[in-house]
């Protein structure tokens, strides 16, 4: 038999539907507000998607198990640290949006730890850097980022312990 | 052995796709939530919050940006604005980290897609590196402004 679609987050999205439901009766306002405001989310996010379709294409055609795990993988030492830091601060978007490609990266046998100090860089926003030094400035900004950095490889150091 | 199948760039893409699509009803979800949340937390209710302190400062600011969601150039609007209510460097530095670092929101859609193993790890984690970048953050640029 052909497998179909697995949609994830099903029930979590009914769940939603229905907050959304159940606040249109009581607060009908407010739930025609959240409503304007995720779909602004959702407007705001297209072109997110369509710059992950690219990177997730890229990432389907020109890495492979035996490439990724190169990189992500169990030998990937230092140098696994480094590409993950990296793809960490070149992101974009939100963290949600990436869970997809994460996933498949896991399952094609990526480190967790790497995974972790992915997500953890992802703290830096080289798009908002520009805004974070106007509100913050620059010494500020610096040692945030520093310190965004060392602790992502801190947590993925202490992810391998604890799955050792 | 099974051999590696070669992949054209045609099935690249639609493997994209259908990866995004799969992942539509829980992206959809997250976002129907952070409309709400942005509608019933104001910057006025989380101001109130703050001044107890540096590590309950911390602390809730870390709460307080892990229970808020979306761009973030909105925490930093909310973090001047909170500075200008004389909240503390401390609370305002976790809560814009723990904006993008933590989300209570996506934490059902996390768990759905890693399991609740590698969810609770990496929130742990990102949980105690927030608070402990915060601290070390305005510690730091204490000693190099004095």
């Amino acid at each position: 038999m052909k497998k179909g679609l697995e949609f994830k987050g099903l029930k979590f999205l009914y769940i939603v539907i229905i907050a959304y439901i159940v606040l249109f009766f009581i607060e009908q306002k407010n739930a025609l507000l959240s409503l304007q405001k995720a779909l602004d989310i959702f407007y705001q996010l297209l072109p997110i998607f369509l710059f992950i379709i690219l990177i997730m294409t890229l990432i389907n055609y020109f890495l492979r198990p035996k490439q990724i795990i190169k990189h992500f993988g169990k030998e990937s030492g230092a140098k696994g640290v480094i590409y993950a830091l990296l793809a960490g601060i070149i992101s974009h978007g939100p963290m949600y949006a990436w869970y997809g490609m994460i996933q498949e990266l896991r399952e094609q046998g990526a480190k967790d730890s790497l995974l972790i100090t992915f997500f953890y860089a992802r703290a830096i926003k080289i798009p908002m850097l520009p805004f974070m030094l106007g509100i913050f400035g620059l010494a500020f900004t610096l040692i945030l980022s520093f310190y965004i950095l060392l602790f992502a490889v801190i947590q993925g150091v202490v992810m391998d312990w604890l799955e050792e | 052995m099974k051999q590696e199948q070669p992949i054209t760039i045609k099935n690249a893409i639609k493997k994209a796709i259908m990866n995004l699509i799969t992942m539509m009803p829980m992206l959809l979800g997250v976002i129907g939530l952070i409309g709400i949340m942005q509608t019933y937390i104001t910057p006025d209710m989380l101001s109130k919050l703050f001044g107890y302190g540096v590590v309950a400062d911390i602390g809730t600011g870390t709460l307080m940006g892990a229970i808020s969601a979306g761009n973030p150039a909105v925490s930093y609007i909310i973090a001047e604005e909170l500075l200008t209510q004389g909240v503390t460097l401390y609370a305002v530095t976790a809560f814009i980290l723990a904006w993008v670092t933590l989300g209570i929101v996506q934490l059902p859609a996390e768990t759905s897609v890693f399991g609740l193993r590698f969810t609770l790890y990496k929130n742990i984690l990102t949980l105690l590196s927030t608070m402990l970048v915060a601290y070390f953050t305005v510690i730091t640029l204490q000693v190099f402004s004095s």
